[in-house]
């Protein structure tokens, strides 16, 4: 009987968990280990964050959707990962009790999910810091209180400065910010507010809806649409200003700090910002049977695992190098040990970085977030099975074949919502196989804009609520 | 290079019947090539 573990129950780690569950889990052993006891679904996040959703419809109970499926859960926190052969298990703290938890394990699925940086900017934050964030779920909460606080002013007659975008030189994840400053936009909009507040969008993207992806580019009648006119389109009709090319060093009450591309230096003040922060690796310590450290065998200095990705490209050509991505997501040292989601380090940015003239390395760093982490979650546990009963991996997916579809809401009603659709094949441009500038199926990539998108959006949240309970048909469902 | 919506772009974007439409073929574009990726 093999045992297995996954460290995480986010987008990757439940899916895979699943998978696991469903192949294996009659036959093996498979533990799932997380400090947190409930699935939480991201994307509605950003509707917890302007007070349109309740914080208890984005959460479940993970401990018996995973019994069911044949998944014990320990609800722990992982500390240490000890991977040399022979000796091979996992020591987390137990939540509430602070107990120590031993699990041993034949395969690793490593999906904690990131290391919120907060720290890597001064001043940025909810937690003693004064900007706000949606990436957690306490933390939406804390912003849909100081949003509507501010509303209230707006009330009174206040005029309010709004900032919205990425908190970080090397930030990942635009889309959720993007998503968030037109549900804001569209939310003040309704609540006839709209004129009180000046709303800016602060971006480490080379350019208008880059998406830390190199943006994204369709044809439609026969011409190449591309997602920064297009997003320009958006932020113009609803008198959102933007500045991108910039990235925050440091912020202070009412205050943020930047760089740009020129390496000018500026201030915007602020009422009210959501910055998103850079993302690191979980601080996981990883242990060598005689007690040493590691780390250097297992993980890139920002602490994400390191895989079968091909490191060390310079950025040019790893844009010509389709299979520099990894397709498999083991570690090379270990390869029993597995990383998904974000967890996992990519080879280097997708859209091209850039360094100022102070030596600030503005780049928005590769999302591997939603879509992308359930897919990898899938592929590293069929791959588990197949090394399992077969003895060899079957499956293969690199983020230059992946397709992705991301729906950006404008307010979340049904009637007279709005939200842009935009797909993507493959995410990872592959300039080999789409003999085209923008490495790009652009018969697939889809970028539009309508009621249509809301309805779908809303759809996917209970679709894919659905799909991570396990309820019947959730292997129909993609990911 | 576009800057604004047009009005007929807006009209469109709101067009219940239309958007009915899209989200039609916007699902089966989306089911079918992400389910393509099961296969891999």
């Amino acid at each position: 009987m093999a045992k297995i573990v996954v460290i995480g129950a986010g987008f990757a780690g439940q899916t895979a968990a699943l998978y696991l569950g469903d192949k294996l889990g009659k036959k093996h052993e498979i533990t799932v280990i997380s400090n947190r006891d409930v699935f939480g679904y991201v994307p509605s996040w950003v509707w917890v964050g302007v007070g349109h959703m309740k914080p208890e419809n984005t959460v479940f109970k993970l401990k018996p959707v995973l019994e069911r499926k044949h998944v014990k859960f320990v609800h722990a926190a992982a500390k240490k990962i000890h991977p040399d052969v022979g000796d091979q298990y996992v020591i987390g703290e137990e939540i509430g009790t602070g107990k120590e938890v031993r699990l041993d394990y034949d395969y690793l699925v490593i999906a904690p999910g990131p290391l919120l940086n907060f720290a890597g900017t001064p001043g940025l934050g909810p937690d003693g810091g004064f900007t706000h964030s949606i990436c957690s779920l306490p933390h939406a909460v804390k912003t849909r209180d100081a949003y509507l606080s501010l509303c209230e002013r707006m009330k009174k007659g206040e005029q309010v400065k709004i900032v919205v975008g990425t908190g970080h030189p090397g930030a990942t994840c635009q889309g959720a910010a993007f998503e968030y400053i037109v549900n804001i936009h569209k939310d003040l909009v309704k609540k006839g507010l709209r004129n009180k507040a000046d709303i800016l969008w602060l971006s480490n993207e080379p350019a208008l809806g880059d998406f830390g992806v190199n943006g994204v580019q369709i044809k439609r009648n026969g011409i190449v649409q591309k997602s920064d006119e297009f997003i320009k389109s958006v932020f113009n009709d609803h008198g959102i200003r933007y500045q991108v090319q910039t990235g925050v060093t440091k912020v202070e009450e009412g205050k943020i700090y930047w760089q740009n591309y020129e390496g000018e230096e500026g201030v915007t003040e602020f009422d009210f910002a959501m910055l998103i922060p850079q993302f690191k690796g979980q601080p996981f310590q990883y242990i060598g049977k005689d007690g040493s450290d590691i780390s250097s065998k297992m993980v890139n200095p920002a602490g994400f695992v390191l895989v079968d990705g091909k490191y060390g490209l310079a950025y040019p050509e790893l844009a010509q190098t389709p299979e520099a991505w990894p397709a498999h997501y083991n570690n090379p040292n270990y390869p029993n040990v597995f990383a998904a989601g974000i967890a996992f380090a990519p080879p280097g940015p997708i859209s091209k970085p850039f360094t100022n003239k102070n030596n600030l390395l503005i780049a928005p760093a590769p999302p591997r977030t939603g879509m992308v982490s359930g897919m990898i979650g899938r592929v590293v546990a069929m791959n588990i099975a197949d090394l399992i009963e077969k003895g060899t991996m079957t499956h293969s997916e690199r983020m230059t074949e992946m397709v992705a579809a991301c729906i950006a809401s404008m307010g979340d009603n049904l009637w007279d919502g709005n939200a842009v659709t935009i797909v993507m094949r493959p995410v990872v441009p592959d300039r080999k196989k789409y003999q085209n500038e923008y490495g790009r199926d652009l018969f697939v990539s889809h970028l539009e804009m309508g009621l249509s998108g809301a309805w779908m959006k809303f759809m996917l949240h209970h679709t894919f609520l659905w799909k991570f309970k396990g309820n019947f048909g959730w292997k129909l469902i993609p990911e | 290079m576009q800057q604004e919506f047009s009005k007929s772009e807006k009209f469109w974007m709101n067009f219940k019947l239309y958007q009915l439409w899209r989200f039609i073929v916007l699902n089966i574009k989306i089911y079918t090539v992400a389910v393509q990726s099961k296969w891999k």
